[in-house]
């Protein structure tokens, strides 16, 4: 499943631009892939990185997994409730089981990105 | 001479081949996502249909289906066929009835592990060798090696000569006709209530119903012929394998699984098969058994299916040695396993109460709310019921940046990541 107006990255991230603002979390592949999510390890917030710097682990029964900001900026804020309910990732990624908020630096950061059609197309590509 | 052997050392080297499919590949594609396919052992195989979780619980409470037709199997047969396999394997042929299964080892002359099996005494001069499927190539140029008497069997006397000839026939291939066989296994309470729901005559009811465990019978399931053993590899007390010609397997599977339903039976994937080995404590080879620390079976706990007291088998002379000099064994360990605990993984470190690092996790898995392990600690370090605790291996750079260790030895003194218990080596259920 690809949401529409998000952007994506080919490590199976996503960004949600708010504003200055950019929602971050992995998509539906990602967690499909990965199996049941037991571990999430969190960004700290005020934390500044480069887009494809690591910024969490998701992490289930087989498998660790580095998630990857999708584009250069601040944290601002982190979902702290995956520390307790990591499967809702797997229950929804794109919503509840968002993984944190960044202040974005480069308006353009989202060039390099793919949008939904674009990445519904490269996911085909990979099975 | 083969390619396999160099002066007479046997060495073998996986070559590079696209992912095969068992017969039951297209049923897998019917009851899961192709993204949770994986490639293990050379095949395509579902990593899991519903969850690893219901999987494992349905393995305990009622019983599961498992697709192991990738597995090897092998005929050996002939007048000769138990002397050879007495001298290729490490436990007693004499001592296995026919009707009945052994679980036992191939060693090479030098007694690194070359696979863990279990033979099936189909008749007086009939022995069914069940291999892993990731060991299948191997074992077969080692057999072939053998029968050539291009191998070197005992590295003090290498002029000795393998005498025996027994007839051996991979019966995985369309050349075995009509004996062909492949795996299906059917673990769990209530899997003989399974294997009767896909219809069983009176006769082969009864002969199902008298098996003990490692027993084995002809008998016809679902209207399909196949050798039914009471052998498995979830640790369940009530479990089976049934070994089927290729050709019915998928109309085995179906039945199974459609008339089975009612009763519970799920099919089960490779995370499930995993996890309940794990949690049984039994060896998975790569990890418990050879991998990167050389283990051995004696190490493995193992030692009753290595018999020194024969008077020669294949790398008897290391596994001497080895029983003498043996100063690690394995443990099962539990750890917490709740959502938002990090799960442990291969290689981490485990710690005394003291926080001295006593060996290395080699397997590990998650069941319901807890973590279960199978470590590789030293021998006197830690008992049944001790506390232990897992140092967690940077799993990334950043974490090593962070000063995190990638690698952790014996002895070494750390601070525990999480704390659980040490279990008793083993569990049935």
């Amino acid at each position: 499943m690809v949401v529409e107006g998000l952007f994506y990255t080919q490590e199976h991230e996503w960004v949600k631009i708010e504003g200055p603002v950019g929602v971050v979390g992995i998509t539906d592949y990602a967690q499909d892939s990965l199996g049941e999510i037991t571990f999430v390890e969190l960004p700290a917030a005020g934390q500044v990185v480069k887009a494809k710097d690591e910024i969490a682990v998701v992490e289930s029964s087989k498998a660790a997994s580095d998630v990857y900001a999708p584009v250069g900026g601040k944290v601002v804020a982190v979902n702290s409730l995956l520390q307790l309910q990591p499967e809702l990732i797997n229950h929804s990624c794109y919503e509840d089981g968002w993984i944190c908020r960044m202040e974005i630096t480069d308006s353009r950061a989202t060039g390099n990105l793919m949008d939904a059609k674009q990445y519904e197309e490269y996911v085909k590509g990979l099975s | 001479m083969s390619e396999n052997v160099q002066s007479g050392k046997f060495v073998f080297e996986q070559g590079q081949v696209p992912p095969g499919q068992t017969v039951l590949y297209h049923e897998h594609l019917k009851l899961t996502d192709k993204s949770h396919m994986a490639v293990f052992a050379g095949y395509l195989m579902p990593l899991w249909y519903s969850s690893i979780s219901a999987e494992h619980r349905a393995v305990r409470q009622a019983a599961g289906a498992f697709d192991c037709t990738h597995m090897g199997v092998f005929e050996t047969a002939g007048p000769d066929a138990a002397a050879f396999l007495n001298i290729v394997t490490t436990n007693e042929i004499n001592n296995l009835k026919a009707g009945r299964a052994q679980y036992s080892y191939i060693l090479d002359a030098e007694g690194n592990v070359l696979d863990d099996i279990i033979v099936y005494r189909r008749s007086e001069d009939k022995f069914m060798v069940v291999v892993n499927a990731a060991n299948e190539g191997k074992i077969k140029a080692y057999f072939q090696g053998l029968l050539n008497n291009e191998v070197v069997i005992d590295t003090s006397r290498p002029g000795m000569k393998l005498k025996c000839r027994p007839v051996i026939r991979d019966v995985k291939e369309p050349a075995a006709g009509a004996d062909r066989r492949v795996d299906i296994a059917v673990q769990g309470p209530v899997s003989m209530e399974a294997l009767f729901a896909a219809g069983t005559d009176a006769a082969s009811k009864k002969s199902i119903e008298q098996l003990g465990r490692f027993e084995l019978t002809d008998a016809v399931v679902g209207g399909i012929d196949c050798i039914v053993a009471r052998t498995g590899y979830t640790g369940a007390e009530m479990g089976f394998e049934l070994f089927v010609h290729p050709g019915k397997a998928v109309r085995l599977w179906r039945t199974i699984l459609e008339r089975g339903k009612p009763a519970g039976v799920l099919p089960c994937g490779l995370g499930a098969r995993d996890s309940l080995r794990i949690e049984a404590g039994l060896p998975l080879y790569g990890h418990e058994l050879a991998s990167e620390y050389n283990i051995s079976p004696i190490e493995a706990g193992y030692g009753w299916a290595v018999k020194l007291e024969k008077k020669f088998f294949i790398g008897k002379a290391a596994m001497v040695q080895a029983a003498e000099s043996c100063i690690m064994k394995q443990a099962r360990i539990e750890m917490p396993g709740a959502a938002g605990v990090r799960p442990i993984r291969q290689n981490d470190a485990v710690l005394n109460k003291e926080g001295e690092c006593v060996g290395w996790v080699l397997s590990c898995a998650k069941a319901d709310d807890r973590q279960m392990a199978i470590a590789y600690v030293g021998k006197d370090k830690i008992k049944v019921a001790d506390t232990v605790g897992i140092y967690y291996l940077a799993r990334n750079e950043r974490q090593i940046r962070q000063g995190r260790r990638k690698i952790v030895g014996r002895g070494q003194k750390l601070a525990a990541d999480i704390t659980g218990k040490v279990l008793s080596r083993f569990e049935r259920f």
